[in-house]
This record gives C-alpha cells, sequence and structure tokens, in this order.
C-alpha cells in the first residue's frame, strides 16, 4: 500500500465533506428560490384578494376567466387533513400501545411487519386501489359518485397509519421501564398504567408522530387525485368532489402557462411554507421537551 | 366501572383495533395481489411491448426505466449523501453551527411534499438549465428528495460503531479521513447498504415529483440514454389511468400496480434481509478478532 503522510485532521477531507453537505444547505434554498421566483408574477399581477379567492376559472374560454382563487383547494386540503388524521391517528396510536403493552411478541412482529409493508405500497398503488375498490364501494352505500372527501380521507387515513404508529411506538419505547414497574407495583392495572402513566409521559413524541403524518396527508398528491373527483368549487360534505392544492397542480399544470402556471407555483408555495410551519412545530414541541426534564 | 373491568375492556379494544389495523392492511395487499398478479407475472406483460390503440401491451420499457432512473439517481445521491454524513459523523465538533444548519437544511428538506420537489425539479432542470424533460432531470430531482434519507441513514450507521475502533485507529497514526475510509465506513457497512436499498424502494414508487419532470411518453423501446424521455412504472401507472386511451388499461394498471407492488416489497425485504446477513458475519468476524 502507498505510503502517504497524513496530518492528523486531514483538512483536505473535511473540506470536501463539507461541501457535500452543503449540498442541503443549496437544495433547499434553490427550492424556495425558484419556487418564489415562478409565483412572484401570479402575486404582483393579480394580488392577494384574487389569488386566495374562493374561484379558480382560469381558462380563457371560460364566461368568468382570470379568477385564480385557491381557498377551494385550501378547504379541501385541510379537511381531507383532518379527514385521514380522525382515521389514522387514533388507529396508529392505539396500535402504538397494543404493540408496546398488550400484544404478545408473536402478534406485535406480525402486526409491525404488517405495518411496514403498508409503509412500502408506492402511493399510485394506493390511489389505484381506492379508485376501483374503495369509490365504488362508497358509491353504492351512499348512492353517490362516491368520490369526494370522504374516499380521500380514508385513503389519507391508510397513508399517515404507518408514520403515526411507528413514531408512537418509538416514543413508548423510549420511556424508562421504571415508569411502568412503579406504577405496576403501585396496584394500578395495566390500562391505568397506560392511561395516566405512559401516555402522558410519551405525548409529546405521539404528538410529534402526528404532526408528521399530517405532514405527509398535506403533500399527498397522487393517491389524493384519484379519488377526490378534482373537482374546482369548495366542498364540505363527504360526498362531494373537491381539490386539495397538490391534485390540483398535478392536474392542471400539463395545460398551464403564463399567469396560470404562475398562480399553480404559488398554490406550491403555499404548501412550501405549510411544510415548513410544521417543521417549526416540532422543533417547537421538542424544544419544550428538553426545558422539561 | 370497576378497574379490573375496565382493564379488561381496554384490552379487548386494543386488541379488536390491532386486528383492524392487521385486517385493513391485509385487504388492501391482498386485493391488489389478487387482480394484478397474474397479468404482472407474465412474461408477456413484463417483457411485453406497451400498445396504443390495441389489447395485450406490456410495460418492459417503463420497468428498464424504472431502475435505470433508480440507479442514476443513486450514482448522483449516495456519494454527496454518504460525504455529507461523513461531516456530520465524523468530522464536525459537538455543537458546530455548520452542521446544525446542515441538519435543519436536511430536515426541512425530509418534509417537503414531494410534489414541490417536482415544481422546483421543472422549473430548474428543466427549463431553467435547459435541459428539457428527461431521465437525469427526474434523477436530479429525486437525489435531491432521498438526500437526507440517506445522510440520516449514513450518518447513523456510522455513530453506531463503537468510538473504540476510531480511537485505535487514530492512536496507531492513521490520520482522521484514513480512518473513515478503513475502520468507519467498512464497518457501517451493513447499514449504510441497508439505507440504500431502502432508498431505492422508495424511488421505484415515487411518482407526484416526476410527472412534470420527465415527459411520460410511451416508449416502444427501452432507452439507454439519460437525456432521452422514459416513462418509469408509478408514473406510467398513474398517466394510464389517467388518459385510458388503451381498452384494456385496467388490465395494464392492475398488472401495472401489482408488479410495483412485488418489487417495492422484494426491495424493502432485501434491505431487511441485507443488513441482517451483515451483522451475522461482522459478529463473526468480531469473536474471531
Amino acid at each position: 500500500m502507498r505510503k502517504r503522510k497524513t496530518k492528523a485532521d486531514d483538512p483536505m477531507a473535511r473540506a470536501v465533506m463539507l461541501i457535500c453537505s452543503s449540498v442541503c444547505v443549496l437544495g433547499i434554498a434553490l427550492i424556495f428560490i425558484f419556487i418564489i421566483r415562478e409565483s412572484l408574477p401570479a402575486f404582483r399581477e393579480l394580488g392577494l384578494a384574487n389569488l386566495f379567492g374562493s374561484q379558480w376559472s382560469p381558462n380563457v374560454s371560460e364566461p368568468v376567466a382570470g379568477k385564480y382563487g385557491m381557498l377551494a383547494f385550501i378547504n379541501g386540503t385541510v379537511l381531507t387533513t383532518l379527514g385521514g388524521l380522525l382515521l389514522g391517528a387514533p388507529l396508529g396510536i392505539c396500535t402504538a400501545i397494543f404493540l408496546d403493552q398488550v400484544a404478545p411478541r408473536w402478534a406485535a412482529k406480525v402486526i409491525h411487519r404488517g405495518i411496514e409493508l403498508l409503509a412500502g405500497i408506492p402511493s399510485v398503488v394506493i390511489g389505484w386501489f381506492g379508485l376501483t375498490l374503495l369509490v365504488p364501494f362508497l358509491a353504492k352505500v351512499s348512492g353517490t359518485g362516491g368520490d369526494g372527501i370522504l374516499a380521500a380521507s380514508i385513503v389519507l387515513g391508510i397513508m399517515t397509519l404507518p408514520t403515526i404508529t411507528f413514531l408512537s411506538l418509538e416514543a413508548l419505547r423510549s420511556l424508562p421501564r421504571e415508569y411502568r414497574e412503579a406504577s405496576l407495583a403501585l396496584g394500578a392495572t395495566r390500562w391505568q398504567t397506560i392511561r395516566r402513566v405512559l401516555v402522558p409521559a410519551a405525548r409529546r413524541g405521539i404528538l410529534v408522530s402526528v404532526i408528521l403524518g399530517m405532514g405527509r396527508a398535506i403533500g399527498e398528491t397522487m393517491a389524493v387525485q384519484m379519488v377526490i373527483g378534482n373537482a374546482r368549487q369548495a366542498a364540505w360534505g363527504p360526498f362531494q368532489r373537491t381539490s386539495t392544492l397538490p391534485s390540483r397542480i398535478i392536474t392542471d399544470m400539463g395545460e398551464s402557462s403564463g399567469l396560470f402556471r404562475s398562480a399553480l407555483f404559488a398554490q406550491g408555495l403555499v404548501l412550501l411554507v405549510l411544510a415548513m410551519l410544521l417543521i417549526l412545530a416540532i422543533r417547537l414541541v421538542n424544544r419544550e421537551k428538553e426545558s422539561a426534564r | 366501572m370497576n378497574p379490573k373491568t375496565a382493564d379488561r375492556l381496554a384490552s379487548a379494544v386494543l386488541w379488536m383495533l390491532g386486528g383492524i389495523t392487521l385486517a385493513a392492511l391485509i385487504f388492501v395487499v391482498a386485493q391488489i395481489l389478487i387482480r394484478g398478479l397474474a397479468t404482472a407475472l407474465n412474461p408477456s406483460f413484463f417483457l411485453g411491448r406497451p400498445r396504443a390503440f390495441q389489447e395485450g401491451g406490456g410495460v418492459l420499457p417503463m420497468l428498464v426505466s424504472s431502475i435505470y432512473l433508480a440507479v442514476w439517481t443513486l450514482v448522483i445521491a449516495l456519494p454527496v449523501s454518504l460525504g455529507a454524513a461523513i461531516y456530520l459523523a465524523e468530522f464536525a465538533r459537538t455543537g458546530s453551527k455548520a452542521a446544525a444548519a446542515v441538519r435543519f437544511c436536511a430536515d426541512s428538506l425530509a418534509s417537503l411534499p414531494s410534489i414541490v420537489f417536482g415544481l422546483f425539479g421543472m422549473t430548474f432542470f428543466v427549463i431553467y438549465l435547459r435541459w428539457g424533460t428527461c431521465l437525469l432531470a427526474g434523477a436530479c430531482t429525486l437525489a435531491l428528495l432521498n438526500l437526507p434519507v440517506l445522510m440520516r441513514s449514513a450518518e447513523e450507521s456510522m455513530r453506531a460503531v463503537p468510538a473504540t475502533y476510531r480511537e485505535a485507529s487514530l492512536g496507531l497514526g492513521a490520520g482522521r479521513w484514513r480512518t473513515v475510509r478503513q475502520v468507519v465506513i467498512p464497518s457501517a457497512m451493513p447499514g449504510i447498504l441497508a439505507g440504500t436499498v431502502l432508498t431505492v424502494g422508495r424511488i421505484l414508487g415515487e411518482s407526484a415529483s416526476l410527472i412534470f419532470v420527465m415527459m411520460l411518453v410511451t416508449r416502444k423501446t427501452p432507452s439507454f440514454n439519460p437525456l432521452s424521455n422514459a416513462a418509469p412504472l408509478a408514473s406510467n401507472i398513474w398517466y394510464t389511468q389517467t388518459e385510458a386511451i388503451i381498452p384494456d388499461y385496467r388490465r395494464v394498471v392492475d398488472g401495472g400496480a401489482a408488479l410495483l407492488l412485488l418489487l417495492v416489497l422484494a426491495v424493502n425485504l432485501a434491505a431487511r434481509s441485507l443488513g441482517k446477513a451483515y451483522s451475522r458475519r461482522k459478529g463473526v468476524k468480531t469473536a474471531n478478532a
């Protein structure tokens, strides 16, 4: 082997590695710069009132052209995300408690593997499942088209389940054994221990798992686009068709140009800002955890 | 309610919810496989050429594009993520501001919706850099998307290497870089490999970020030019069901979905067994040494 003199800290190697690390910084900066740059014309020429209005009719051929309001899609994003979390969070948290405290080893292993499997299913495949099985089923039950907010919520519930389960499980597992043992030794039942000791102690980790699940639900594109119906109106009912921000972007981007396209980038910017807010929320929760100790 | 009754009731409910979770996911996977498996495993499907207006087409070019895309993505993302991980795990001093900034940016990058990466890839690689829609633009977009995950898994694997290994190497007079190269990376290899293979699974399933970056032209024959257009399997499933111009598109999408699911599951299984096999071998090695 070639002999070479090595200075103990290898400044050359250090510099190269630092450059590699800066790619992350550069990447996020470029994403911000280019998304803002593309959405600037929409903000400048349409104004906030139009962009955050409730009507979306961007095509010139339409009776009321030049309306680029994204409020209906923000509404759709919020409703489907809440719906998804309403299904995914309780089920995920309870599954985590079950895996950690109640399940015998074989059952825990089977369910753990199963959820890992679920986490790996590509979102187009989940979307296709939703479109060909869930939507027809809901159509039969409700006597409507079947697609819409409820279908999207169920799909998002399935997709947030692995995130919430695994991160809640991690939070529960990182608790000191003594918490449980002390509670049981004092004569508490298993359920009292779970409800009064373990869940309160792990609540910050559980909260973070739900926030991350929320991030996944807000940004999910393909699966939602396939089952939500892609209507342009705001909707409130479970069987009404509407759109979310990502599903609108993916539906309209292909045929857009000029201000139309810029307005879609403005929707992307809203998603970007939402994602950053969630990151800050997680930092806040974790900081409180540190100061609480 | 009596605490004992409450406990029994709660256990029963938790069992039930665990059962529901398991039943739901078995149902989803089983449905996808039942409807598509026969098509997916038919050689005329996964080795066949796509057909536009007639029945009986296959998905070979899309399959090749998916795998080729994964290769290019890793070629771009692996060196960078490894370098970043080495910096964070081995070179950065504790409390370093630069390392904190890198971590924050990686966390942010990891939390962005993939559609945002798609928008960025379209404006930056396709339009601003004038590459046009092509496989390379898709690979660069996915490299950025997967960078944080790759970096984190590599960093964690390196941190799991006992400090005594490094101390022994440094004590023998090796520099930091040589220690990293000859001691830390070989020991962290199983973790790094497992993380890489898991990323392959994510790349195969990714579609939202690729729709605007790679023109979804359905190629009749596979292409190995990274600057040409390509439609990977996952994006093509979406495209096929949206356009529905193939008469038997349901069969093609059913088969494609099942094929994709099988591929991703196989890759994830491989990641798991790879990690296990290596740690077993390492265990033997250290026992002998």
